[in-house]
């Protein structure tokens, strides 16, 4: 396996990107302003974008090249503009109902980062893989994959709805770059596809809740109409 | 010539008494030339400090003993933190092993505790105020210092100032691990805190966002020079624990020749004069913080903090 034997230096350059993606995982999670997110979000897709080159170039992928360009292409330009361009139509500019204050919410973000932390080195010592970039891939990927739970579950704008699923999207992404990088290049393929449709589909989704009930928050949803 | 370990003791301690004014006058001066006015003269507070010790005490018929002693406990406090941390030397020199980061942080704290014991003593409806609001201060800044502590003594395998000091001078690769890039960022929010800079503490001083000065409203002369003679001095002590232990390591003596002394007073001023421009432009760019969002920057703080420990278990 590449991971079992990486060089420092190496170790240091992916470290250091998905440590990034996951503080801007954090950048999300602690500001009220949609606009804040989706910057937010193209930030950590060229993040993982470079992450996938980096692996790319250093394990002797040529393909991973070609999802490297996908991604910033896809989910850097194009999702950011397509939201963008949601937001700008609803005439939505912040979170106002949000379950949980931006602190506190922070502070439940760094509980789940040392939960995550403890399932993966528990996770590692089981195995046999004594790498340490092995757990802090593991490590980010499954504290995105909660920090998008919870950015699902405190927050009922619609399109931070969606932000949530691209954030968690985003973190089984970059661990799948790093833990498993020769995954075929037509899955990675299928996946990019799937997340425009994801999106195309919540605008839609936002449109139908605009006309309908009159809001773009989900939380006037859980009444029933008869 | 090199000075003897007591001598260099004695010059540390020296050295954050004696400049601690001039720091305080710098930042004042450069945030009033950024909002293109005058501003006070760099030496101004020591000026302040000199007309405070010869003017007379006033005390309110309220206060009890506590009111005397709280000044001396803060400003002895600061006198004793320079002895523990790396001001001008690398190594340790003489008592400066009485206590770990631990004990430097009580010691401190010890400082602002008394302080905020004086501001209820005299029954002052400010003064209250005030102690209530850093008490709430205190209680969300405490966990992300503990937690900062905690943090750079799991990198350095040590509780000691002295032994960061060297391993970050050592091995770049920790330097630059993010371990130590989100303690700093941690610490630095802290700085900020304690400090009494924006986005909390307000650069003026109205009765409404009082938080520091609403302690100290009931003291006059000597008493209130010690006071804030004590406050600029825990400024400094946090620049130097600031540079020296975390973000700027270079530049300070290891022989303890004279002249090395010098300069490493020389390195500890360029090296403020960085930390400052950067708190300065903080100060200038944010304004202040609604008292119900204050949690906001220590949280994020707290946040750092945890995810340093967390890549520390990674290296």
């Amino acid at each position: 396996m590449f991971l079992a034997h990486v060089n420092p230096l190496q170790a240091s350059i992916f470290s250091s990107l998905a440590v990034v993606s996951l503080l801007l995982t954090f950048v999300m999670l602690g500001s009220h302003w949609l606009r804040n997110y989706v910057y937010a979000f193209a930030a950590q897709s060229w993040m993982i974008a470079a992450l996938s080159a980096c692996v790319g170039y250093f394990a002797g992928y040529p393909e991973l090249y070609m999802i490297a360009i996908l991604t910033a292409l896809f989910r850097g330009l194009v999702l950011p503009y397509l939201l963008l361009r949601i937001i700008g139509r609803l005439n939505v500019k912040r979170e106002l109902h949000a379950v949980l204050q931006p602190s506190s919410s922070l502070v439940i973000g760094a509980f789940l980062v040392i939960f995550a932390f403890v399932i993966a080195n528990h996770m590692n010592s089981q195995s046999l893989l004594a790498s340490r970039v092995v757990v802090l891939a593991l490590t980010i990927m499954l504290s995105m994959k909660f920090l998008g739970f919870l950015m699902l579950t405190v927050r009922d704008e619609a399109v931070s709805q969606i932000l949530g699923l691209l954030v968690l999207e985003n973190g089984i992404f970059l661990g799948s770059q790093i833990l498993v990088p020769g995954m075929p290049l037509l899955i990675e393929i299928v996946i990019l596809f799937d997340l425009l449709i994801v999106v195309a589909c919540f605008g839609m989704l936002v449109r139908f809740l605009v006309v309908h009930a009159g809001t773009t928050s989900s939380r006037q949803l859980n009444r029933l109409v008869g | 010539m090199i000075l003897s370990d007591v001598v260099l003791q004695i010059c540390q301690v020296l050295c954050v008494l004696l400049l601690a004014p001039l720091l305080q006058g710098f930042i004042l001066k450069a945030e009033e030339r950024i909002q293109r006015s005058r501003g006070p003269s760099i030496i101004q507070p020591y000026r302040d400090l000199w007309k405070l010790f010869h003017k007379q005490s006033v005390v309110p018929e309220s206060a009890s003993w506590i009111y005397f002693i709280a000044p001396l406990i803060a400003f002895t406090a600061m006198l004793i933190v320079p002895i523990l941390i790396p001001v001008l030397t690398d190594r340790p020199l003489p008592q400066s092993d009485m206590g770990d980061m631990l004990g430097g942080g009580m010691i401190l704290t010890l400082g602002s505790f008394a302080i905020i014991l004086a501001g209820l003593d005299s029954g002052n409806v400010y003064g209250g105020i005030g102690s209530s609001r850093a008490v709430m201060l205190a209680i969300l800044a405490e966990p992300t210092l503990i937690l900062v502590l905690v943090g750079i003594s799991l990198l350095a395998k040590a509780m000691l100032p002295f032994v960061v000091n060297h391993l970050l001078l050592g091995s770049p690769s920790i330097y630059w691990s993010p371990a130590h890039l989100f303690l700093i960022l941690a610490f630095f929010v802290l700085l900020l805190v304690e400090t009494d800079r924006l986005p909390i503490h307000s650069p003026t001083h109205l009765e409404i966002y009082m938080i520091d000065e609403a302690r100290i409203l009931e003291y006059s002369g000597p008493l209130l020079a010690l006071l804030k003679w004590a406050s600029m001095m825990k400024q400094f002590i946090l620049y130097t624990i600031f540079c020296n232990v975390f973000v700027l390591p270079w530049g300070m003596s290891q022989i303890g020749t004279s002249l090395g002394e010098i300069g490493s007073v020389v390195s500890l001023l360029a090296k403020f004069l960085l930390v400052a421009l950067v708190v300065i432009v903080i100060e200038t760019v944010q304004s202040r913080l609604r008292f119900y969002r204050y949690q906001e920057p220590l949280a994020a703080g707290f946040m750092f903090a945890v995810l340093a420990i967390v890549s520390s278990q990674l290296l």
